[in-house]
């Protein structure tokens, strides 16, 4: 991509987003003593336009998703499946590696520091 | 064309983008049809219940004189790294409590450490913008101190977390002030890739964390100031695969979820988020008042090996247990008596088998916290 040149001199000062979101370009100030390079606005340009053809992707893209409630399902029997030893209840099977951090102690299981 | 014409195609675009994601966020929404809790709950889910005496804290890991910021557990069960404010790495054996390293930093200001996969290497990162890496197996000097085995340079700002590639001692990723991310080889020293930059569509402020999948270790998130959150594929530098809006704040930190299907993010807003990386859908908002007038910031979060659990840590020194499913907080561990840390948690890791929470603390200690109640198998 011809990005050779600094788009820095578009942005404005440090704030809210930026109302382009991913990039920090605004109008470009120009003035009798600012004078913007061609090639920085082209830059910046391009830079947009990149946006738009990814932001424009993802809405294709969401056609083909589905809702947020299929994803949950998928999740919630995921975990649900997978031994977890910081848990109070969970699936087996058990690594008797998992209470190494109470072994010493003949009497109980439990710590306190 | 004159640079009027210009300013005004760029005065377009810049509308066409804004109007675009408005109506990308619109079809989001109407996809959220429900929320992990909405849904968790519908099936007759329970929150997990901590008995006072199930969560422990097992293990008091003393030795720094200054705030922790970061620590690492290695894949091999018990060691971990730690970063503090004293200019030290310490290396740690966990079940022992042992020092085995202690590693004076050439420069002090150190913001992330990392252990490599195979548990001979450390790096870490901070405000002097270079990686660096020791070799815990190299022969000291005649102060004692282990040399830096390799320097990356390159970044042009400070680097705010570094993580090895899964599996792969040579590589690791780093993020940066300067607003990229760093694939780095390290045996050469040099960038295998940038992501984001000045020419580049990625994050347009600070990177301040990372997070690799382990199930597919060409993929990163980073988050970042600009308050996203990004996915990128390793073989893809010029473009994020995804952006993930929703916060209104800067990204702390950025964890993959155990499945690598989803991640988790925690920000200045004081919530933390779930989103699925297929998608991009946020499943879940967990934010909880905490009855203060000032919403504290989230600094670090951690799955447990299953998910079910989410510790985050906060600025004002609690340190929540989230039920994930339900979004809830199930227990504190910054309100237990005698146990807690007596200030901000900075940092939170689980060991390899997830059978070991360790915090970090700005009160200089790590805490290590495991299961030690009566386990109920299904």
């Amino acid at each position: 991509m011809e990005g050779q040149h600094s788009v820095s001199s578009l942005e404005e000062p440090k704030g809210d987003e930026p109302a382009a979101g991913e990039t920090s370009c605004s109008v470009p100030r120009t003035g009798p003593n600012k004078f913007l390079s061609k090639h920085r606005m082209v830059a910046a340009i391009t830079l947009l336009q990149n946006q738009i053809n990814f932001i424009q992707e993802e809405l294709d893209q969401l056609d083909t998703f589905g809702e947020s409630s299929i994803v949950c399902e998928e999740l919630l029997s995921k975990v649900e499946s997978i031994p977890d030893p910081l848990l109070p209840s969970t699936q087996g099977p058990v690594n008797a590696s998992w209470d190494r951090w109470f072994k010493g102690n003949q009497n109980s299981r439990r710590r306190w520091i | 064309m004159s640079v009027s014409e210009l300013k005004e195609r760029h005065v377009a675009a810049i509308e066409t983008v804004n109007s675009l994601r408005e109506q990308l966020k619109q079809k989001r929404r109407l996809l959220l049809d429900t929320d992990i809790a909405g849904y968790a709950r519908e099936q007759g889910r329970n929150p997990v219940s901590f008995g006072p005496t199930d969560l422990v804290c097992c293990r008091i890991l003393q030795g720094h004189t200054g705030k922790v910021y970061s620590l690492d557990w290695t894949p091999e069960k018990n060691k971990i790294v730690s970063a503090s404010q004293d200019g030290r790495l310490i290396v740690w054996n966990a079940l022992t409590s042992q020092k085995t390293h202690a590693i004076k930093l050439p420069c002090a200001w150190v913001m992330t450490c990392a252990f490599s996969p195979a548990g001979q290497s450390v790096a870490c990162g901070g405000l002097d913008s270079v990686c660096s890496i020791f070799n815990l197996n190299s022969p000291t000097d005649k102060d004692g101190n282990l040399t830096v085995s390799r320097m990356l340079s390159g970044h042009k700002g400070y680097v705010s977390s570094c993580q090895y590639v899964p599996d792969e001692d040579t590589h690791l990723i780093t993020s940066s002030g300067d607003k990229t991310c760093v694939l780095w080889d390290i045996t050469t020293g040099l960038r295998t890739s940038v992501f984001g930059g000045e020419f580049q569509s990625g994050h347009t402020a600070d990177v301040l964390s990372v997070s690799i999948s382990r199930s597919n270790s060409r993929m990163f998130v980073s988050g970042s100031c600009d308050s996203t959150a990004r996915l990128w594929d390793t073989r893809v530098a010029s473009r994020a695969v995804r952006t993930f809006h929703g916060h209104e704040g800067d990204v702390n930190t950025v964890k993959f979820f155990p499945d690598g299907n989803r991640f988790g993010t925690g920000s200045d807003d004081g919530t933390c988020r779930l989103f699925d990386v297929r998608t991009g859908h946020q499943l879940q908002v967990f934010y909880q008042q905490h009855g203060d007038d000032e919403i504290p910031h989230v600094t670090s979060i951690a799955f447990s090996i299953s998910g079910r659990l989410l510790f985050v840590g906060y600025s004002n020194g609690d340190c929540y247990v989230w039920d994930t499913l339900l979004a809830e907080v199930v227990l504190n561990l910054g309100s237990m008596h005698n146990s807690s840390h007596e200030a901000r948690i900075s940092c939170l890791g689980l060991s390899a088998d997830g059978s070991a929470l360790c915090t970090g603390s700005w009160d200089t200690n790590l805490k290590i916290w495991a299961f030690g109640g009566h386990r109920k198998i299904i």
